[in-house]
């Protein structure tokens, strides 16, 4: 059972109710082997990192008919049974970053709601945090970098 | 399975290349000719024809033949535009979940 809403068009939002219990729908998600059965949609997956703690990397190449594609990012979150929250990259589109979240709620009758979400940060967003103060923090960079090189002169 | 990605995997297969992420990386700066894309990425213009068609079959680019120039320029599939970029993903998510409960499936019922 899938339940499809689109909060706004830079979000993706799906739930799912699977038949089968949270432990095992967390282990699917965290456990390499188990991981590597489902994740590549059908295809080979080699778990090339995944260290799953707040910061830990990680990436997984699923080998498509057209060739390897990487999928990478760093956990935000990582809470045992409940909740993951990583950002997530494709090589096909570097440097466009998605924050994915994954819940999992047990309904108490051996089946398990899965909570998916997809937050992506588009090109506008990107420009709009430029401006906003990426500048300013930049040329503060920049002017510290300028002291050090002026010390090592 | 293999119906409903077909879309994805032309997407997937077109950007699987460094020359063709290239080739696109140039288109966007402006429309070219192949000739001027197998000069500037040093090939043949059959390597450059090629490289075209599977751009084009993912609808990433479009080509026009006026006189004897064939004029490249990208297509409505544009990977950088969000819209394309939410479709590949939703995509992605959805197959994922398919076979995330068909794994469940089979794994749940064999440790009953």
């Amino acid at each position: 059972m899938t339940t499809v809403t689109t909060a706004n068009d830079r979000e993706i939002h799906r739930e799912r109710i699977v038949n089968a219990p949270r432990d095992h729908v967390w282990r699917a998600f965290t456990e390499p082997e188990l991981i590597a059965q489902w994740w590549g949609r059908g295809h080979k997956l080699d778990i090339e990192r995944l260290e799953l703690y707040r910061g830990g990397h990680w990436r997984y190449v699923e080998h498509a008919p057209s060739g390897p594609q990487g999928f990478e990012g760093r956990f935000r979150e990582v809470t045992p049974q409940d909740r993951i929250v990583r950002s997530f990259e494709w090589d096909g589109m570097p440097a466009h970053v998605a924050i994915e979240t994954v819940e999992f709620e047990d309904l108490g009758d051996g089946r398990t709601k899965i909570i998916s979400m997809l937050i992506l940060h588009t090109t506008e967003e990107r420009d709009g945090m430029y401006n906003a103060g990426m500048e300013a923090g930049m040329n503060a960079a920049y002017a510290a970098l300028d002291r050090v090189l002026a010390a090592m002169a | 399975m293999v119906q409903y990605s077909t879309a994805l995997d032309a997407t997937f297969l077109a950007v699987a290349d460094p020359t063709r992420r290239g080739i696109l990386e140039r288109l966007g700066k402006g429309a070219t000719s192949i000739t001027d894309l197998a000069q500037s990425f040093e090939m043949t213009l059959t390597g450059a024809r090629k490289h075209v068609a599977v751009l084009e079959r993912a609808g990433m680019v479009t080509t026009e033949k006026i006189g004897r120039v064939r004029t490249c320029r990208l297509g409505s599939n544009r990977l950088d535009s969000a819209a394309s970029w939410i479709a590949i993903y939703q995509q992605m998510l959805d197959e994922r979940l398919d076979h995330l409960e068909k794994f469940l499936k089979r794994t749940t019922n064999h440790s009953r």
